[in-house]
């Protein structure tokens, strides 16, 4: 829409009825489009906007596909995703995302980290509670029926390839093509097996590296992770106690 | 005499005659003295008067606030939006206004002149009810009919900012005595092109009554033909004298607060506030009677019918206006008034003099 640049001068002191008549037409028109078809406003109550497909309402989870990697909390702009004990009926007790709504502003980006596709969007929107804690959504609270088209898929091209100039490919969600991976620093690890027994893919084995501890007479193990499985969590990386392993992106 | 008059003349004297009967069987002399005093033709003419002014005043009150309910449906489409939404299509939204208005607390500033704050505000009132009596629906629905009606009722149209006046400079506010001086000012402006349209009409009808000049019109041509200027003129006066947007100046929310009201809180408030409306009505009436020809109409519906048509459709332009312009300055409201207005009506003026002279009417 072109907006007019228009300066009061002494010309238009001899012409104000133009304008008052261009305006009066404006909003004529607008009123018999509002009587024709409907008003903007909707009567909210009765009437409801159409949410699109995509729409981002209140975050959703599939426990079933959850593998608890909490990379949903770390990518929560809002800080409002914690994870929480959980009695899983055939796992146990594991770690499940648990939600402040009063806090979410609907991002999606958990939907979008989420590497199983675990965490949806979904359509709702009427949250309103009468107490805050109302708000705070536990994983059974938080589960939602999945429909196709609840998850969050999206495509990405890589930075490297648009610097480079060539060909820029783009990839989708989890491509095993450009895994970013998990890198060991085999000088300083104490063969603890910490991030074997944290890992929730079960992507990391001990695995014998041929030496032999000169003390003890019993072989080094060294983790040994498996790309296909790994979803990039971090936690390996957190719960290290020698801060061997670290995250080489693919950029 | 008008319909209206000799009807409730007969229920009158027939209330007046009951009690005086029940007067009499008291048996006691002063009290059946007292119910002969009653049945005399000053009483009667006096109560019946008193009930008829009351009728019109509930009457036009009524469409006052139907006015109310007009702006807010119709400003809100021009808004694309619905407006209220309060009861059916709205229509109780003015009752929960007043009672809302009524349930409030009554303050009167520390500072203020007390007796001008509160003497100011009923004087506003009493100004737009009495307005209503010069007001006729038709010729068979009036409280006055005098010959000199459109005088009288421009006298105490013009009172009206004088209350103003008085109310925003007692109330001791600077927003208050600013709405004043301005309201002031404005009329002074619009006044005069306003009194001069009344002029032209009056010098084609050669009649002052409301009545004579909608039955001159009936007879021969509605005056908005022949005096298209005058009444454009008019209308433009008439938003302004209003105090309506573009020409709020008095009450500039934005500037203003409330303008001369701002200290002015509970039912006096509301009543001002549906006084704008009544006033706004009684504009729409006189531009209805005076150029679009009243009442007269083909004769399928009741002539109260086509006035309030006219006068409702009349309010639509108002309601228009007011969704499709902004507030001007005061520079400009002064300017408009005596360098556009003015003219304008004089040339309505000599057109209205010059068709009378030439015999065209």
């Amino acid at each position: 829409m072109r907006i007019e640049e228009r300066r009061y001068t002494k010309a238009d002191h001899f012409r104000p009825t133009g304008y008052i008549l261009k305006s009066l037409q404006t909003t004529f028109k607008g009123a018999i489009r509002a009587t024709k078809h409907r008003p903007c406003t909707i009567l909210y109550p009765w009437e409801r906007l159409l949410y699109p497909d995509n729409y981002r309402g209140r975050p959703g989870i599939v426990l079933e596909r959850c593998i608890g990697c909490a990379r949903c909390a770390k990518e929560c702009p809002n800080k409002c995703i914690e994870m929480v004990d959980f009695q899983d009926a055939g796992k146990g007790k594991v770690k499940r995302p648990q939600v402040n709504l009063g806090r979410c502003m609907m991002c999606g980006n958990c939907a979008e980290a989420c590497p199983t596709n675990a965490m949806i969007v979904t359509p709702e929107y009427e949250l309103s509670s009468y107490s805050r804690a109302g708000l705070i959504f536990d994983p059974v609270r938080l589960q939602h029926p999945y429909k196709p088209g609840y998850e969050v898929n999206y495509k990405f091209a890589l930075l490297s390839e648009i610097a480079a100039g060539g060909e820029v490919k783009t990839y989708a969600k989890n491509d095993p093509n450009v895994h970013d991976t998990i890198v060991l620093d085999g000088s300083k690890c104490i063969s603890c097996s910490r991030c074997a027994k944290t890992c929730p893919a079960n992507a990391i084995e001990m695995a014998d590296t041929g030496e032999v501890n000169p003390k003890t007479k019993k072989p080094i193990k060294h983790p040994k992770f498996d790309n296909a499985k790994c979803v990039v969590c971090e936690q390996c990386v957190e719960v290290c106690p020698k801060s061997c392993l670290s995250v080489k992106e693919v950029l | 005499m008008s319909n209206l008059y000799i009807e409730l003349t007969n229920f009158t004297e027939w209330l007046l005659g009951l009690v005086a009967a029940l007067l009499d069987w008291t048996k006691l002399g002063f009290l059946s003295d007292f119910g002969e005093w009653l049945q005399t033709a000053p009483v009667v003419d006096f109560v019946s008067t008193l009930l008829v002014a009351v009728i019109f005043l509930i009457t036009a009150m009524m469409f006052g606030l139907c006015f109310i309910w007009q702006e807010r449906k119709f400003l809100g489409r021009f808004m694309d939006r619905r407006g209220t939404q309060v009861g059916f299509l709205g229509f109780f939204q003015n009752f929960a206004d007043g009672i809302k208005v009524i349930l409030k607390e009554h303050i009167v500033p520390k500072d203020s002149d007390h007796r001008l704050f509160e003497m100011a505000i009923f004087a506003y009132l009493a100004s737009t009810f009495m307005l209503f009596g010069c007001i006729p629906f038709s010729d068979n629905f009036y409280v006055i009919d005098v010959d000199l009606a459109v005088l009288l009722g421009v006298a105490i149209f013009a009172f009206g900012p004088f209350s103003i006046l008085i109310g925003g400079w007692s109330s001791n506010n600077k927003f208050t005595l600013i709405g004043g001086m301005r309201a002031a000012a404005q009329l002074i402006a619009l006044e005069i092109p306003l009194l001069l349209c009344i002029v032209s009409v009056v010098v084609i009808t050669g009649d002052l009554s409301f009545v004579g000049i909608v039955t001159w019109q009936e007879e021969n041509i509605w005056l908005i033909v022949p005096l298209c200027i005058g009444a454009l003129t008019f209308f433009i006066a008439a938003v302004g004298e209003s105090e309506r947007i573009p020409f709020d100046l008095p009450e500039a929310e934005a500037e203003l607060v409330e303008g001369w009201a701002t200290e002015y809180g509970d039912v006096r408030w509301g009543l001002q506030m549906a006084s704008d409306y009544f006033r706004a009505y009684i504009l729409c009436g006189l531009f209805t009677m005076l150029f679009l020809g009243g009442w007269a109409g083909p004769e399928f519906i009741w002539a109260e019918a086509w006035y309030l048509t006219k006068v409702f459709i009349v309010f639509f332009f108002f309601i228009w206006v007011r969704a499709a312009t902004v507030r001007i300055r005061t520079d400009q409201i002064l300017k408009l008034g005596w360098r556009r207005l003015l003219p304008m009506a004089v040339i309505n003026l000599l057109i209205a003099v010059a068709l009378k002279v030439t015999g065209v009417f």
